[in-house]
């Protein structure tokens, strides 16, 4: 009796999940009538910074790694689009070698800080060198003035599908689902277990006879290269690049964006993007009523510290937690009831 | 000759600088395991409040003592609010004072503005001697005494006091120390708060020295201070004296021969240290 009630909550939760996904993808998919182009260009931002969020859950939620250069991921990738737009061609072949330019960069990025972290070890020196890198790079875009143009940035023209504002919101949302499914199949493969494993307990995924390092290295670079991807993507929908992009402050937003939503779920990371966009837009409206909304970091800030010390499991964390309990008072009122017909 | 010497005495000075920030960040590493990402930014406030009284007052010892006191201030809120929730769990320190960072940087912007501002030299300070074509900055010798004084201050509360044989009891092994009976928790308290404010001194001298303040700086000088932390070893005072010399006469060196990589070097040398050589270029690293 009380099994058959916990499985058929289960499938009740099941169905209503799979009806709100359906509803979510179609309302996403009409939405673009409905928008201005500026709410259109928004969401499309939304969606790409949702797959680097993901790409960043990848190592911070499923193997406990700080990368605190992250950023130069997706700076990459949009770097290379704008390079290779303003000073070669405008064109579908230059594109297609951004592409595979970003997937290479990604993987020389990826491999070296693997190595580094396998023989220095603690979460602290892969901190520290990854925030090296980072800089290293953000340095080097600065001064290699006469291809990027400094800290000024590259302002370039996309070929044709792509000047499109349409075309590119659903260039993003075909991105978006497609990098969930492809990052979800990683994440459940055993690959991917072997992640979740060195999350829980390392040592004893080391002692289980597992190559920690190895599957560690494997999560770099699938995180690096949808990172970079979605870099590349960004240069599209933007535009316009410069060292904006290879900033920490655009580490520390994947930071908060996969933080925020939760976690190790991936799917968070959409939630969390979402949130925290909608929020900074929304306070640089409220910059006519008092000066201090156009310093919105502070806000940002103090939102990140509250939610690491108060809401370490995010906003879906919160909510399947919340959700568990109400399921376990359910099946307790129900076991009472049968107990009470008998 | 004279270029070379002049070289080598504003690495030193440079160094100084740095070991001001490098010391303190590394003996709260090796006695809590924090990695502050915020002390940049205890730097920078330093740096603005020393510019602000400055600016009003004119009085130099007042403006330091104010720069320190904020620092110092500082530092007892971020451990007792912030960190001492925290500790053990090394992703949310680091993810904490990265926030702290964001929010205390940004706060700075919105008390004294976005801009830069001009920190002039006291005048007791502020000539130059040339000395058998050696050109000695006035300034940069005082940052060179300040440098040595809290060294060999700073060694010998270590070795020769009790607090200091309790810090490095803590250093080696603190749920040890605790279990002694001593309240290794206010002992943390402290020991941040004295490094917050050694970081607030390192702000308010170097301001002067480059003349201009900007909200940049705290994050610029913490990179460096890191890189000190990792060449000489993470939690060795001594190691970090070492290293910020090392680092010092390092950049002055490369930026006046190759100064298009005089910001690229000192990183790619950190990564170079932790790839080889993980317990510092001098083995200093305390065990953890």
């Amino acid at each position: 009796m009380r099994i058959k009630k916990q499985t058929q909550i289960k499938k009740n939760g099941l169905i209503i999940r799979l009806a709100i996904i359906v509803i979510a993808l179609a309302a996403l998919v009409i939405l673009p009538n409905f928008l201005s182009a500026t709410r259109m260009t928004m969401i499309s931002r939304i969606m790409v910074f949702s797959v680097y969020a993901m790409a960043y859950d990848i190592l911070r939620g499923y193997t406990g790694f700080i990368h605190l250069g992250f950023a130069l991921f997706i700076g990459g990738g949009a770097y290379f689009v704008g390079i290779l737009f303003v000073r070669v061609a405008t064109s579908w072949p230059m594109l297609l070698l951004a592409i595979l330019g970003t997937v290479v960069y990604s993987i020389f990025w990826a491999l070296l800080v693997g190595k580094v972290a396998a023989s220095g070890g603690s979460v602290l020196a892969t901190a520290m060198i990854t925030m090296a890198f980072g800089e290293i790079m953000r340095n080097m875009m600065e001064r290699w003035r006469t291809v990027t143009n400094g800290a000024d940035g590259l302002n370039y023209k996309t070929p044709f599908p792509f000047s499109n504002r349409t075309f590119m919101y659903y260039l993003c949302f075909a991105f978006m689902v497609v990098m969930l499914v492809v990052l979800f199949r990683f994440i459940n493969s055993p690959t991917g277990r072997v992640l979740q494993g060195i999350r829980e307990n390392e040592q004893r995924a080391v002692f289980l006879g597992y190559n920690t390092n190895r599957a560690r290295t494997i999560a770099l670079l699938v995180a690096g290269i949808a990172a970079g991807l979605s870099g590349i993507v960004y240069g599209l929908l933007n535009r316009f690049v410069n060292t904006d992009l290879l900033n920490m402050q655009m580490t520390y937003n994947a930071m908060l964006y996969s933080l925020i939503g939760g976690t190790g779920t991936l799917y968070g990371s959409i939630v969390g993007s979402t949130v925290v966009i909608f929020f900074q837009d929304l306070l640089l409206n409220l910059r006519s009523l008092h000066p201090i909304f156009e310093r919105w970091l502070l806000f940002f800030g103090a939102l990140y510290i509250a939610v690491i010390m108060y809401m370490p499991q995010g906003i879906v964390g919160f909510y399947n937690s919340w959700k568990e309990k109400r399921m376990h008072k359910k099946m307790a009122q129900g076991a009472v009831v049968s107990q009470e017909k008998q | 000759m004279g270029n070379i010497v002049t070289l080598l005495f504003n690495g030193i000075s440079e160094g100084c600088l740095i070991f001001l920030m490098a010391s303190s960040l590394s003996v709260v590493l090796g006695l809590m395991g924090v990695v502050n990402f915020a002390h940049g930014t205890l730097f920078l406030w330093g740096g603005y409040v020393y510019a602000w009284i400055y600016n009003w007052t004119g009085n130099w010892p007042l403006s330091i003592l104010a720069a320190v006191t904020v620092g110092f201030g500082l530092g007892i809120l971020f451990e007792k609010i912030f960190i001492s929730r925290v500790y053990g769990n090394m992703s949310a320190q680091i993810m904490v004072t990265l926030g702290l960072q964001i929010v205390f940087t940004e706060l700075c912007r919105v008390f004294w503005g976005a801009q830069q501002i001009t920190v002039a030299r006291p005048s007791f300070l502020s000539g130059v001697s040339n000395f058998a074509g050696i050109t000695i900055v006035h300034y940069r010798l005082f940052l060179i005494v300040v440098g040595v004084v809290v060294t060999v201050g700073g060694q010998l509360v270590l070795t020769k006091t009790r607090v200091g044989m309790i810090i490095r009891a803590g250093v080696q092994n603190s749920e040890m120390v605790d279990s002694l009976g001593i309240n290794i928790k206010r002992y943390f308290t402290i020991v941040f708060a004295i490094a917050a404010a050694l970081a607030g001194l390192g702000g308010a001298l170097y301001s002067p020295l480059n003349g201009t303040l900007n909200s940049n700086m705290g994050a610029a000088n913490q990179l460096l201070a890191f890189i000190v932390v990792v060449i000489g070893g993470m939690g060795s005072f001594i190691g970090s004296a070492l290293g910020s010399l090392f680092l010092g006469i390092m950049v002055a060196v490369i930026g006046w021969v190759l100064p298009d990589i005089s910001l690229v070097a000192p990183v790619l040398m950190m990564a170079l240290v932790l790839i080889f050589k993980p317990k510092g270029l001098f083995g200093l690293a305390v065990r953890k």
